[in-house]
């Protein structure tokens, strides 16, 4: 019997807002799924829903075989009961207790020996780095080092369920970057289970193992992130996860997976489907494009898209180009600056994403 | 391209400095014109006026060597402590039931659990008398039905009374504290295994302890300078305190012991001003405890599961019991001869006591005057405390600290003293006995007393307004005075209006002030009903409390209800 977390059909009102409409997934035994989304999407809400700080109207949660949560069979946890860690946006370290008795909190509460106290503190502090700020109070540590005592606290008693309520959110970019490579290392070297709410989307790449993106209460797609990137279920989910722009066009012909499409300029590009969906010629599409893949066209013969230059914006390391294709605006960069004002694109295949108008 | 005319301006004389400076001068004056008689006649042999006056310490000699002193100072040490002690916890168990728990009626209970805060503590001491004094309502009541019996007119009665005086304080700072404090630190302890009481105990409270630590002292110096509940329920029975010791020396005795009375109040401010400083002091050190905000939605309430109900009846009739009942025995004893249990009370009504307070002229007086300096006074108050925390907080002035400082150190002078302060100083002063007795001058007094509340209200708003909004109008090429006038007022003008009203009802209950500043033509509400308390007339004094109350009540009505001013949070 493996410990995956599972979550079906969770169901979630404010009133006549549904913040969790029909939300399951599962998050496999030790692997760090992320729930990724705009503000008010309903992350924070299931993540709540997880720690029983808020109660779902339906829906089931457990893990393995432990029902945290159970609405068909009247059952739901206090927060308590479930032995879970969980490290708040805020931190939310107890600020009249030392760094210590923090991370001593739910071990005392347990009623585990003094020495064998001392002894799981010091190793979470260890874990964390911070084995030399026990004697310290809250106040006294950097924003950094606070988000660590917090990780210490929540896997301390070794709980089930580790979650993560947007940690990095209120430390500086650099520091940012480091404590995500960090976070994931130590993740994987607990091997614990950890639901991680963000709405960045390169800390969702670089931390997960499984992605799942949300918009007004819905799951949109719930998959690994090299597959999130790769075939977006939805337009949403493209436009959030990556820089995105999009393009009206028509399905040109199709040749099994391999498609063609005719944007508004009366460019054709040809690309291959992989979103497994059915097309027919002269369907009405979205073409979303991707910034990052468009390269100015040096003798490449097809996939061509042409496009007249409405600003250019120096950025130092690149020139930004905003074109106007005719059937839509698309940003472009490039290395030297561009002296014409219209300019050949050349969109690689694996640029092109295609959605249903 | 757009081009932008330069407008050429004339040089302003700038008026910034003068108006600083004069801030700063008359806050001095204010508050150094009634301690500096003080001081000084606490050193003279004769009264400040007798020009025969030679310098002595035979004051300080008569007062350490009188064994009564220090049986008062021992008893207004344990009155002090004891209400404190009782006030604050009553006021934080309530604050936490209403803030954070799923008792029952929560929303009319907060309501009524402030209202003695708008009553003038006098009035709460007659309406105690009336309900529970030895010939009270329910005192009576008790004695027919062989309940224990008790004494209003004892220690513990002063106590209980001033602790329910005092109580709304407590609430509203430890409610107010509660409200803010970051909800996710409550949520950390659950999801760390603890159940919602250890969180309560472990938590909660313990984060409260800045503001208890504030409302502990806050209470203690109010306990030490409060007058009338220990007047009315103390000197009958001879139970004296600092205070109605102090009254005693200066308005009951045959011959007034002014050298006495200078040194018992050098005492008592030396006494409060040591509280004050130590309040600032552990306030700061407890600072590190404040949390900012989270961003998160309030956690659930705490459940109490069965005892939500029994919890909410206790409540209910406890604000029932002490606070509701003695104000409705006001009632009743203002519009009937008399009040007995055994008599319904609504068969002999009458407006006879009403009748007594407004056909009598000096009586009616009162009113019109305390109206007045209301009126008038709180407006000058809070324009002025405007000004002085806009000089304190929004210059580079060099006496901008001091500003701060004297705004805030009437806190230290009871209300007695101020008046006995100003007394003499106008005593002293030849050639302005013309003004002595005029209301003018109770307003000053009362703007003095009262220089520490205006300046505090309104100085969070202007630390909160952004000095880019004034610094921009100085670019723009206003004077201080002009950025002050033009973008700081209208915008501090919500914060000014609720400072107003604070000012209005505080002016409204005020009388220990005026007790020795009285004369005939400038009596107060207050003094008026010492007066008639006095000469046993307690249906008079029931009128015109109820009269105070109605006041009070109507302008807190048009002031939230009407201008929406919210006076706390």
């Amino acid at each position: 019997m493996t410990n995956d977390l599972v979550i079906q059909g969770l169901v979630k009102t404010f009133g006549r807002v549904h913040a969790i409409d029909d939300l399951s997934l599962t998050v496999k035994q030790g692997q760090l799924a992320t729930l990724l989304g705009p503000s008010g999407c309903g992350k924070t809400t299931t993540l709540n829903c997880i720690a029983g700080l808020e109660n779902p109207d339906e829906g089931l949660i457990r893990v393995g075989d432990f029902a945290l949560t159970d609405t068909a069979k009247g059952r739901i946890l206090p927060p308590e009961q479930r032995q879970l860690g969980m490290v708040f946006q805020s931190y939310a370290l107890w600020p009249h207790m030392k760094v210590f008795d923090n991370v001593a909190f739910s071990l005392k509460l347990q009623k585990v020996r003094r020495d064998e106290i001392k002894k799981r503190v010091f190793e979470a502090l260890d874990l964390v780095g911070l084995a030399d700020m026990a004697e310290r109070y809250p106040f006294q540590l950097s924003g950094g080092q606070q988000q660590r005592v917090a990780l210490a606290r929540a896997v301390v008693t070794r709980p089930r369920l580790l979650l993560l309520d947007e940690p990095l959110s209120n430390l500086d970019a650099k520091i940012r970057e480091n404590s995500r490579v960090w976070l994931r290392n130590l993740q994987q070297q607990v091997g614990i289970t950890t639901v991680y709410v963000t709405h960045d989307q390169s800390e969702a790449f670089a931390m997960s193992d499984m992605i799942a993106v949300m918009d007004q209460g819905r799951l949109l797609q719930y998959a690994p992130p090299e597959e999130l990137y790769a075939s977006p279920a939805t337009q949403f989910v493209a436009e959030f996860i990556g820089a995105t722009s999009f393009l009206k066009g028509a399905i040109h012909a199709i040749n099994g997976s391999r498609l063609k499409v005719r944007v508004g300029s009366g460019d054709i590009l040809a690309l291959s489907d992989r979103s497994g969906r059915q097309w027919v010629e002269n369907q009405n599409v979205v073409v979303g494009i991707r910034s990052e893949r468009v390269e100015i066209a040096r003798g490449q013969s097809e996939n061509l898209l042409h496009a007249g230059v409405v600003v250019s914006t120096y950025l130092g390391a690149k020139w930004q180009h905003e074109v106007d294709t005719g059937s839509g605006r698309l940003k472009v960069e490039t290395v030297d600056s561009v002296t014409s004002d219209r300019l050949s694109l050349y969109l690689p295949p694996d640029s092109i994403l295609l959605f249903p108008e | 391209m757009a081009t932008l005319s330069r407008a050429v301006q004339p040089l302003k004389r700038s008026w910034d400095r003068a108006i600083q400076w004069g801030v700063v001068i008359v806050t001095a004056i204010l508050v150094i014109f009634p301690a500096w008689p003080i001081l000084l006649q606490s050193i003279m042999d004769r009264p400040l006026y007798d020009k025969a006056r030679a310098l002595t310490l035979n004051n300080f000699v008569k007062v350490f060597s009188n064994p009564d002193f220090y049986a008062v100072v021992g008893r207004t040490i344990v009155f002090g402590l004891t209400t404190t002690v009782l006030s604050v916890g009553v006021g934080m168990l309530l604050a936490i039931f209403v803030v954070r728990t799923n008792m029952p009626g929560r929303r009319l209970l907060r309501n009524l659990i402030t209202i003695p805060y708008y009553v003038s503590p006098l009035v709460l001491a007659f309406a105690w008398g009336t309900m529970y004094g030895p010939q009270g309502y329910v005192t009576i009541l008790a004695r027919t039905l062989h309940l224990p019996d008790w004494n209003l007119y004892s220690l513990g009665g002063i106590i209980i009374v001033s602790m329910m005086y005092t109580m709304p304080y407590t609430y509203l700072y430890i409610s107010a504290s509660l409200s803010l404090s970051d909800p996710q630190l409550e949520s950390a302890a659950r999801i760390g295994g603890a159940n919602p009481f250890i969180t309560l105990l472990r938590i909660t409270v313990p984060l409260l302890r800045p503001a208890i630590t504030y409302s502990f002292l806050l209470i203690l110096v109010t306990t030490m300078e409060l007058l009338s509940i220990p007047l009315v329920l103390g000197i009958p029975v001879g139970i004296e305190v600092l205070s109605t010791y102090l009254y005693k020396l200066g308005i009951v005795g045959v011959t007034t012991d002014y050298g006495s009375i200078a040194v018992v109040s050098i005492m008592v401010v030396l006494l409060v001003t040591g509280l004050v400083i130590l309040q600032g002091r552990l306030v700061a050190q407890e600072r590190r405890f404040v949390t900012v905000g989270g961003k998160a939605t309030r956690p659930k309430p705490l459940d109490l599961g069965g005892w939500k109900w029994l919890v909410s009846i206790a409540v209910g009739l406890f604000i029932f019991m002490f606070i509701i009942l003695p104000l409705v025995a006001l009632i009743l004893q203002a519009s009937t001869p008399f009040v007995s249990p055994f008599i319904n009370p609504l068969t002999m009504l009458s407006t006879d006591n009403f009748r007594v307070i407004w056909n009598t002229a000096t009586y009616r007086q009162s009113l019109s005057n305390s109206l007045l300096i209301g009126l008038i006074g709180a407006a000058i108050g809070i324009f002025f405390t405007t000004i002085s925390a806009i000089t304190a907080y929004r210059t580079k002035f060099k006496a901008r600290t001091a500003v701060r400082y004297l705004s805030l150190y009437p806190r230290a002078f009871p209300g007695l003293i101020v008046g006995i302060g100003f007394l003499w100083a106008f005593l002293m002063i030849p050639g302005i006995g013309a003004i002595r007795n005029t209301i003018w001058v109770m307003m000053i007094a009362f703007i003095m007393r009262y220089l520490p509340l205006g300046f505090s209200s309104i100085s969070p708003s202007v630390l909160q307004i952004s000095d880019e909004l004034d610094r921009a109008a100085r670019i723009s090429g206003s004077t201080w005075f002009g950025a002050t006038w033009r973008i700081l007022f209208p915008i501090l003008r919500p914060a000014m209006l609720s400072g107003y009203f604070l000012l209005f009802i505080a002016f409204l209950k005020e009388y220990s002030v005026a007790l020795f500043l009285f004369a005939r033509g400038s009596q107060v509400i207050g003094t008026t009903m010492i007066e008639l308390w006095r000469q046993g007339n307690t249906g008079p004094v029931a009128a015109l409390a109820v009269m105070q109350l109605a006041i009070t009540a109507v302008v807190l009505l048009i002031s939230q209800r009407v201008l929406g001013v919210k006076l706390h949070d």
